[in-house]
């Protein structure tokens, strides 16, 4: 397929996209997190507000969950955890391929 | 991305065993096909790195749209396939609700949300390659269709359970629903982009990896089941 008509559909989706969520953004209470806007809309109805849709002043924080229960040790814990599975997963799978590779070329 | 966050009991008990009855009977059936295909070496990896990749991302509150948060569920999808993908996607949900991001009796609701959004995202690539699509627009657009498929049924699974405590007729909770399902459509082309980039990367150093190269589909499986 023709690039331009590639990079066209990718644009008319990600402009139908970005439509959609400013109105979601809108109707659903403007510049809210997620789980209060979330409560706010479910309990209450769609209510409209705005407000900025980008605010670097926050920064990135981890979920409120985690945050606010004191759990920081433990999301730290498990994010270590799986780096070390999948670390060691990596490890079995390229020594595997290297065995099957030998093996096939003995063969 | 989409996430169910209503807390424990939000949603009736009918709701709750329905939703955990079909998640559980996705899993099953991605359990008895892995058994009975295998998987291949290289994607035994690639889930363990997406598992991890997804789960840091879930907790990452950012300050785009109000304040989201991404799955990633898209990439590992594309990157993982779609039976591995569901899979991480349990995985994820289970260590997110257990440090309470998500309620416990929500996980197989999540679990549904997440895994149509990689098994979405991974035929939906599939097929735009198969179109001759270019891999960074084939992914991209993958990726934000599957993520956009998972806020939809995000939105159906609380429209038909309805939320317990909500006064809201089923006629107002489902505009507002549908306002939450348009809000996560406009974080889908965003996180689809990046899923975009990602894999663009990957095909260029490692086209074996996410099946690019003729010889990525001669492996043989590794003979390891589940």
């Amino acid at each position: 397929m023709q690039r331009w008509k590639q990079y066209a559909g990718l644009a008319g989706l990600a402009v139908g996209c970005l439509a959609t969520g400013w109105w979601g953004f809108r109707a659903t209470g403007g510049a809210l997190p997620w789980a209060k806007r979330s409560a706010k809309a479910l309990q209450r109805g769609v209510q409209q507000g705005s407000g900025s849709l980008i605010d670097l002043g926050r920064g990135i924080v981890i979920a409120g969950p985690i945050r606010k229960g004191g759990l920081l040790a433990e999301f730290v814990g498990v994010v270590v955890l799986l780096m070390i599975v999948a670390i060691g997963l990596y490890v079995y799978a390229d020594r595997y391929r290297s065995t099957t590779e030998v093996d096939r070329t003995a063969s | 991305m989409a996430h169910i966050h209503l807390g424990e009991g939000s949603f009736p008990l009918w709701a709750v065993a329905l939703w955990t009855t079909a998640g559980i009977a996705l899993i099953g059936t991605v359990v008895y096909r892995i058994r009975t295909g295998g998987i291949k070496t290289h994607q035994i990896a690639l889930a363990g790195i997406g598992a991890a990749a997804s789960f840091a991302i879930f907790q990452l509150n950012v300050p785009v749209w109000g304040g989201i948060h991404m799955n990633l569920t898209g990439l590992v999808g594309i990157i993982a396939g779609p039976l591995l993908g569901t899979l991480i996607a349990l995985v994820v949900n289970i260590f997110s609700a257990a440090l309470g991001h998500g309620a416990v009796g929500l996980l197989g609701a999540n679990v549904l949300v997440n895994a149509s959004e990689a098994i979405v995202a991974y035929y939906a690539f599939r097929w735009l390659l198969h179109m001759d699509w270019d891999i960074f627009p084939g992914s991209a657009a993958a990726a934000t269709v599957g993520l956009s498929t998972g806020a939809v049924l995000m939105g159906v699974i609380i429209v038909v359970s309805g939320v317990n405590g909500s006064a809201l007729p089923r006629g107002d909770l489902t505009i507002a629903v549908a306002g939450l399902v348009g809000l996560n459509l406009g974080v889908a082309i965003i996180e689809g982009l990046l899923t975009g980039f990602v894999v663009q990367f990957l095909a260029s150093v490692r086209p074996d990896l996410i099946g690019y190269a003729a010889d990525a589909t001669a492996e043989e499986p590794a003979g390891v089941t589940a």
